[in-house]
């Protein structure tokens, strides 16, 4: 059977280019979401900073929780870990240390400042000058030898300058004083390369010193391992409901052959095992070629996310056969699906059709699509309905786009009960060419199934993924508008102190962003100061109420404290950014969570455990061109206050940039594919006297309503997703999507649609009619 | 002289209660081997069905279909399709042929289906004897339409089936080239033994057969033997005024 499906696929080559095209887009799709996932996984960072210490000492950058189940579970923390300078003693006490070097590293003025204690880690070099021995003394490395540092006298230019980092260094009292966390260091460095156990420290060599060194790059192996399996898992579900699609257009285009193979005595199980073979055939080509053209895009994709600055551009990417290999397995898996479901199907074909002189179609939807279809809705229904109840992105997120895919499968399982419901209505379009679109409309209502699944695909799929951001942004920021009492906001880095000392200045809050855990999950934190915060921030408190905020205070969002099952006056144990535990009381519950966090925290409790403690300012009174003058102050517009999920929406349109590619792909595919087929029919109609105007008429109205009702379903579909989104999210059922965006939507999905049928459609009238209808099917 | 089909009160009925429609009623008739049958009457006078139910591709409302001796009531369609495979060969009008497979491939596809040998010898003959030997490597698309049809001749005959079924073999093609296919009909019956059970319209074609069955309504309503062209026409026009 497997040289039977050669022989006809090398005859029917433009009849499987649908369906190998498909297959090749979905191997580079997984291919590529599986370097973001093998990234993730066991991506490195080359250490730079610490390369020159064979071990190096530092905190556990993760917390860790026994669970109930007794299964160890480690959550990456959002600040670095710092560890007591202390342990140096007793690393010193270890048999064969011979040398130690501790280190302290910070933030500063767009540098990474340590004192020059650490040099040695890299080590640095000295090229000309001195090392910092006085507080105001600091040494700059190779590429900022003419930089001045306000407040310091450069007295000194190292050799060397790193790769991707500005390094700045301070005398090693002044470094200590600058970071702030007394008695604590962020690394020591152990020479020669011996064991080296300390209890309350971890020891890194090798590549894992770069994870320390750079805790960014963690976070963002993290964040490609969710991306990589969300984008990954979205992409396998659309390739199949995809290549089902070809698969089922092309086989209803060789009805008639099937039927022949049936009466001349081929068994259903041998036409199953043919168009089987026929899919491994394409599927193996399309997965090796398809996994190639995914390395590519993988590569491309890094240099977005690099450029977007959600992964380090020194985290390297993994290349590796494994995602090729998944890849191709996929694709062989979801071709051989996409065969086993279309030849139900063809086994059917009754062989009497052979007989007649026009090929025939089933107009009865047969029992068990009509019950798998019932079935996707349900699953449709139930989804919509968890995802109505879930509060976090991370859950949330990949539901939203499973829940809009299980819709888009009923429309296509019960695309022909739909089709046809569409086309019996009483609408028609003037003309010739109108006439002939409803009437080979109503004739044809499984070609119009087929044609319609691919562009409600394209239309649920991008109104879901762009409404999704718009939604949250949008509610976000009209928390924020509302809430912001302050009449400035300023950018990180201008002092509180100097601030108060403004005219006319009523109210000065400190505003610092980071994370904590709570029971290993995570939760977005504003911390505070509390003098005068009512003037410069409005959290919609609902319950409780914020007077006497202090250390061991917390106000909690309405959603967290759900989630949480916590209310006024519970104590709640927390994990601050560093690892470093907490216990904090709730005073005051709020509403606007989105805009402002899930948690706010007195800046006083957070302040020593985060890299930067620098944050915004809101300033209540005062003039603008005042405050502008003060050193170091930047005013920001109302709007950059609200920071909450815009740089991650770029890192999402991207990668989901790519599955509405695909679905493109798709639309114009399957329209390709069904005008193409039609080519004798076109050319009849010529024969007996149609104008090219009147079939390409023709053609137009079939594919607008074909579109119209594409959009009509796809945005049905992607209105309850986003309705079910944003009611778990925001708390109301009402998604917002902006009109212009949404109209910019409907006309890409027609516009393609329409070139997909226009140019195969010249294609097929260009030979003289009689010629086509000559041709042999 | 022994059957090589039987047909005992075969009725087929499409579709149900009220718009239940009676393609064949109660036909009975033997088609002894070795012989060359052509089936005609008017369109709708049930001439495909009866075809489809002779040659197991449709199962009959009531009645009993024997083939070659094996009794076709209650078969299974996997049933069905190896009695097919082995037993009978079909020509159809048209689009006979898998375009992806040569010559020789689309005559033996049959044997190949049913795994079984391909016996060389016999394949020559029957490849000689349609007149396609220097073209067994052609493909469909590069063979006139009575090519084609020849091609489908030899793979009705390749398995050496009971019976050679024909619907409208000749419909396709122009006077000249369906009178080649015609002979190459007869020669089978004739040279080789074979039973050919044919439906046609062409009072032309019927005259090639031993016996012409006139269908009306379902019915065989008349049966001629030794046909002539004008004979059968003039048959077929009263036919034709019966309906009225």
């Amino acid at each position: 059977m497997i040289s039977f499906a050669l022989k006809t696929l090398r005859h029917r080559k433009a009849g499987f280019a649908g369906a190998f095209v498909a297959l090749l887009c979905a191997a580079a799709l997984v291919t590529a979401c599986g370097m973001l996932l093998e990234t993730g996984l066991r991506g490195g960072v080359t250490p730079e900073r610490y390369a020159g210490a064979p071990v190096i000492v530092a905190g556990d950058q993760y917390v860790r929780q026994a669970k109930e189940s007794g299964k160890q579970k480690a959550k990456l923390l959002s600040e670095r870990r710092w560890i007591p300078a202390s342990l140096v003693e007793r690393i010193k006490g270890i048999p064969g240390v011979t040398k130690v070097v501790t280190e302290v590293s910070f933030p500063y003025a767009g540098f990474t400042a340590h004192g020059w204690e650490s040099a040695a880690l890299t080590p640095f070099t000295l090229a000309a000058g001195r090392a910092p021995k006085a507080a105001d003394e600091v040494v700059v490395d190779a590429r900022h030898a003419d930089q001045k540092i306000p407040g310091y006298q450069v007295v000194g230019v190292t050799r060397e300058a790193l790769p991707s980092q500005d390094t700045i260094f301070f005398s090693t009292g002044e470094a200590r004083r600058l970071a702030g966390h007394g008695g604590f260091v962020t690394a020591i460095g152990v020479w020669p390369r011996v064991d080296v156990t300390v209890q309350g420290a971890l020891v890194y060599t090798g590549d894992e010193r770069g994870a320390v060194e750079f805790p960014e790059a963690e976070s963002s192996r993290v964040k490609l391992v969710s991306l990589g399996g969300a984008l990954g898992g979205t992409s396998l579900l659309v390739a199949i409901l995809v290549v089902v699609g070809t698969f089922a257009l092309s086989m209803q285009q060789r009805r008639r052959e099937i039927a022949m193979l049936r009466a001349v005595g081929a068994m259903p199980r041998q036409v199953r095992k043919l168009i089987g073979g026929e899919a491994l055939l394409i599927s193996v080509v399309a997965g090796l070629l398809g996994s190639g053209a995914g390395i590519l895009l993988g590569l491309w994709l890094r240099t977005r996310f690099v450029a977007l600055g959600a992964m380090p551009a020194n985290l390297r990417l993994v290349v590796s056969p494994f995602p090729a290999i998944v890849a191709v397995v996929t694709t062989l898996v979801a071709a051989w699906v996409a065969a086993r479901v279309s030849a139900r199907r063809t086994a059917r074909i009754r062989p009497v059709e052979a007989l007649g002189e026009t090929a025939m179609t089933v107009s009865r939807l047969p029992r068990v699509r009509l019950v798998a279809g019932l079935l996707a809705l349900a699953g449709g229904v139930v989804l919509t309905v968890v995802l109505s109840s879930l509060s976090t992105e991370a859950a949330s997120s990949p539901v939203t786009m499973l829940t809009a895919l299980v819709w888009t499968t009923a429309v296509a399982l019960l695309g022909p009960a739909i089709a046809r419901a569409a086309t019996a209505l009483p609408l028609r379009a003037p003309g010739v060419g109108g006439y002939l679109a409803r009437k080979s409309l109503r004739a044809g209502t499984e070609r119009l199934a087929s044609v319609i699944v691919p562009l409600t695909l394209m239309t649920a799929m991008t109104c879901t993924i762009l409404f999704v951001q718009t939604t949250m942004g949008h509610a976000a920021q009209s928390e924020v508008n509302a809430g912001v009492r302050a009449d400035h906001v300023l950018a990180p880095g201008a002092s509180a102190a100097a601030v108060r000392t403004v005219p006319g200045v009523r109210a000065v809050t400190e505003v610092l962003r980071t994370s904590v855990r709570i029971d290993l999950e995570k939760y977005e934190v504003q911390a505070v100061t509390p003098d005068g915060l009512d003037r410069t921030m409005d959290l919609g408190v609902v319950a409780g109420s914020l007077n006497g905020f202090g250390d061991t205070s917390a106000a909690i969002s309405r959603t967290a404290a759900e989630r949480l099952d916590a209310g006024l006056g519970d104590r709640v144990d927390l994990v601050l950014g560093d690892g470093t535990p907490a216990t904090v009381r709730i005073a005051a519950i709020y509403a606007r969570g989105l805009g402002f966090g899930d948690l706010t925290l007195s800046r006083g409790l957070v302040a020593g455990h985060v890299d930067d403690p620098r944050g915004t300012v809101l300033v209540s009174g005062g003039e603008r061109e005042a405050l502008r003058r003060l050193p170091g102050v930047t005013v920001l517009d109302q709007a950059g206050a609200a920071q909450a999920g815009t740089a991650n929406a770029e890192v999402t349109y991207v990668a989901m940039g790519l599955i509405i590619a695909f679905c493109a792909i798709a639309v114009v595919n399957t329209l390709a594919m069904s005008t193409l087929a039609r080519s004798r029919e076109l050319a009849l109609l010529r024969v007996v006297g149609t104008t090219r105007r009147q079939v390409a008429r023709m053609l137009r109205t079939e594919t607008l309503t074909a579109i119209a009702l594409a959009v009509a379903i796809g945005t049905a579909i992607s209105l309850v997703t986003l309705a079910g989104f944003s009611r778990g999210m925001t708390g109301s059922v009402l998604p917002y999507a902006p009109p212009l965006t949404y109209l910019a939507v409907v006309a890409a999905v027609a516009g393609l649609a329409l070139a997909a049928t226009a140019i195969p459609a010249r294609l097929a009238l260009r030979p003289r009619p009689a010629d086509a209808l000559g041709a042999r099917e | 002289m022994t059957e090589a089909v039987r047909l005992d009160a075969v009725s087929k009925v499409y579709g149900g209660g009220q718009s239940a429609v009676a393609a064949l009623r109660e036909v009975s008739v033997g088609i002894p081997r070795g012989t060359f049958t052509a089936v005609m009457g008017p369109s709708g006078s049930g001439k495909s069905t009866f075809l489809h139910c002779a040659a197991g591709l449709d199962v009959p409302s009531s009645g009993s279909v024997r083939l070659g001796g094996a009794d076709l009531t209650g078969m299974d369609e996997n049933a069905l399709t190896e009695l097919r495979r082995r037993r009978v060969g079909f020509v159809f009008q048209a689009f006979n042929l898998v375009p992806g497979l040569t010559v020789t491939e689309n005559i033996t596809l049959p044997l190949k289906l049913a795994g079984a040998r391909v016996d060389r010898a016999w394949l020559d003959e029957v490849v000689h004897r349609v007149g396609l030997g220097r073209r067994t490597d052609h493909r469909p698309a590069q063979l006139s339409g009575g090519q084609q049809q020849r091609v489908a001749l030899a793979r009705a005959l390749v398995t050496r089936p009971e019976v050679v079924f024909g619907d409208e073999p000749t419909g396709a093609l122009d006077t000249m080239t369906a009178r080649d296919v015609l002979t190459l009909l007869r020669e089978a019956v004739s040279a080789l033994g074979q039973t050919v059970v044919m439906v046609t319209h062409d009072p032309v074609a019927a005259s090639y057969a031993d016996t012409v069955l006139f269908l009306a309504d379902g019915r065989i309503v008349d049966a001629m033997t030794g046909p002539t062209a004008e004979k059968v026409a003039e048959r077929m026009t009263r036919l034709g005024a019966w309906k009225r």
